[in-house]
């Protein structure tokens, strides 16, 4: 009963917090030369919303999801996003295998040059990526990488380096840390003192011991990649999904909608964060087990 | 140790950059050398702006013919300044909030994250866009100031969940830390923890999450840019050759609105995109340096206050006791 009252009281908050947030605009007023603040818009807004949410089933509320074409660009936008996950994981395990395995010098070098990679904004990358691709076809007039979007082609090869190339070198520094402190402990040091090669213990025994922290940094992973496939598609002129979703931010005006889309848009990350809590569940239960 | 080398060195570099850009009206052309169409001696046309960069346009220019890097010298103000203070309202407010929750109402606090909980799922330029449309999306006579006046709450409103939620679990976590929890059950009172025990470390990761938004609003600002939602609005006279229908330009020339005014004439000119963002890409490195020594003053910390305690701890040589120290006692009326 207690738990029944506390999803009920979490359901309320988040529908309160959506009101809100989405009700903003309307709750400032711009007024001559300030800010105003007017309770009765705002208040009128989040009946009308509240109504809007209620009639679920009303079609005319449907009209607009009709015109833009959800599935085909959702599958579009959620390839890329797999495709860049798949690409942002296998590589940045292979090149920290490779890190760890080379001399310290050029260790060294990596770190730095993976520190680096932080500071710098998605959008120079994107401009960079874009530049590159133009200049290529610039300079020999063939068309081997397809930029834009237009006439409904969708491209896939330079959206998905693209919008991986940043989240790669956050998970390479993610991972470097983690290996370098997982380093430290008595079972590497055991396995050295055995004789079991480096790549070994990395491959087998260290990377399974950070897998759980592995995933709940993914989670992060999977939220600048969505929000680097946003900037890629509004750049790049792609119809995918986001576009959709500022088709109905601009014109489509309803709250359910709304609501809709950006609940699909989050379905990724609600995927990876069950992912994770059925890992760390799993993993306290053995020590428990252990102990 | 603990050194503020690189804090002091990049603070400096921004205080010249907006003082610098401050004080632009004084040195620099009011046009930014407006000039569309280039000649030569004989009067023949030679060029039509945008020009590449040369000697005589050191970072090329767009398409009005102004040259970049005066209009960057001009916009870092409104860049930097709003980065900044929103950095700071941010911080203030969603600092003191989650202060106050985690110490008076604890209770509250899954509570509080079910309210954020939609900051944490959808990307912050996307919420930033839905909320800025309405106002921003469009030409407008609204007064600048109100305009401005409503970015600035978008934009602390969009960040104030992450530093409550941090500010939260930081102060918990201190809360939990064996010399709270004595002083606590020697009686101390609630403000007396606050002042005496949580404060000087709260201070510091203040500091730390102003520089951290610092950061996270100069991204927002440029993303919000490249969609056209510029600081201070939009105005309608703007860039030659789109007079109808009109094309929005910047109106205060910050760095995120050249961005998005030029966006269309990236393969044509991409100096006029480059530089803003590399403009941005330098900022950014400076605020990341004097944020990664923050972080690393504040976790080498412990250890330095280790040391310092040792230092303290060594006493002085014992006193070498002599015979005038003792003094003869009366065995007799002691026994009685």
């Amino acid at each position: 009963m207690k738990r029944l009252l506390r999803i009920f009281i979490r359901f309320v908050l988040i529908l309160v917090s959506l009101l809100f947030v989405f009700n903003l605009p309307g709750l400032l007023e711009i007024g001559k030369d300030k800010v105003q603040i007017n309770i009765n818009t705002f208040w009128s807004f989040v009946k009308s919303d509240l109504h809007s949410l209620t009639s679920i089933n009303d079609p005319r509320y449907w009209e607009f999801v009709q015109t833009v074409d959800l599935a085909e660009s959702y599958q579009y936008t959620m390839t890329i996003l797999v495709l860049s996950l798949l690409l942002v994981t296998l590589l940045s395990v292979v090149i920290s295998i490779i890190v760890f395995i080379s001399p310290p010098k050029v260790r060294n070098l990596f770190r730095s040059i993976v520190n680096f990679f932080e500071a710098v904004p998605d959008l120079l990358i994107i401009f960079l990526f874009m530049f590159f691709v133009v200049t290529l076809y610039k300079t020999t007039g063939f068309k081997f990488l397809q930029l834009y979007g237009v006439f409904g082609k969708k491209p896939y090869f330079v959206p998905v380096m693209t919008v991986s190339f940043l989240p790669f070198f956050l998970l390479l520094q993610f991972l470097l840390k983690v290996i370098t402190d997982e380093q430290n402990q008595l079972y590497v040091e055991y396995a050295i003192a055995k004789g079991i090669g480096q790549v070994r213990i990395l491959g087998v025994h260290i990377f399974r011991n950070i897998f759980p922290l592995a995933i709940s940094q993914l989670r992060s992973i999977v939220w600048v990649l969505l929000s680097n496939i946003y900037l890629v598609e509004f750049i790049f002129n792609i119809n995918g999904f986001n576009q959709q979703l500022f088709k109905v931010v601009i014109y489509g005006g309803n709250i359910t909608t709304l609501v809709i889309f950006l609940f699909m848009l989050t379905i990724p990350l609600l995927i990876i964060e069950s992912i994770g809590w059925f890992l760390s569940r799993k993993v306290k239960g053995k020590v428990e087990a252990s102990i | 140790m603990r050194n503020f080398q690189k804090t002091i060195l990049g603070s400096t570099f921004l205080l010249i950059l907006l003082i610098v850009s401050l004080l632009y009206p004084y040195y620099g052309p009011k046009d930014f050398n407006h000039k569309v169409i280039m000649t030569n001696e004989q009067g023949d046309v030679i060029g039509r702006a945008p020009f590449p960069p040369s000697e005589q346009h050191l970072l090329g220019t767009d398409r009005n013919g102004e040259d970049m890097h005066w209009l960057l010298l001009y916009g870092a103000k409104f860049t930097l300044i709003t980065a900044i203070g929103v950095a700071f309202i941010r911080v203030l407010f969603g600092g003191a909030l989650g202060f106050f929750i985690s110490i008076w109402v604890p209770c509250l606090k899954s509570y509080v994250q079910d309210l954020f909980i939609i900051f944490r799922y959808i990307p912050s330029v996307l919420l930033g866009l839905i909320l800025m449309i309405p106002i921003v999306g469009d030409f407008n006579d609204v007064p600048v100031s109100s305009i401005v006046i409503y970015q600035i709450i978008i934009l602390v409103f969009i960040g104030i969940p992450s530093v409550t939620m941090f500010t939260s679990d930081i102060t918990g976590e201190l809360l939990k830390t064996t010399f709270v929890q004595s002083s606590y059950l020697m009686g101390a009172g609630k403000l007396h923890i606050i002042r005496r025990h949580l404060w000087p470390h709260i201070r510091s990761y203040g500091i730390l999450f102003v520089v951290q938004q610092i950061i996270s609003t100069l991204h927002i600002t440029m993303q919000l840019g490249l969609f056209g939602m510029f600081l201070g609005g939009r105005s309608r006279a703007g860039i030659m050759g789109y007079d109808e229908p009109p094309k929005p330009a910047t109106l205060s020339n910050e760095w995120a609105g050249l961005i998005g005014q030029n966006f269309n004439e990236f393969l044509r000119a991409p100096w006029t995109i480059f530089t803003p963002i590399m403009a941005y890409f330098i900022v950014i490195v400076v605020v990341n340096m004097i944020k990664k020594e923050l972080e690393q003053n504040l976790t080498g910390r412990e250890a330095l206050k280790w040391n310092r305690k040792r230092k303290n701890v060594r006493q002085d040589p014992m006193k070498r006791l002599t015979s005038t120290d003792f003094q003869m006692v009366d065995v007799r009326n002691v026994e009685k």
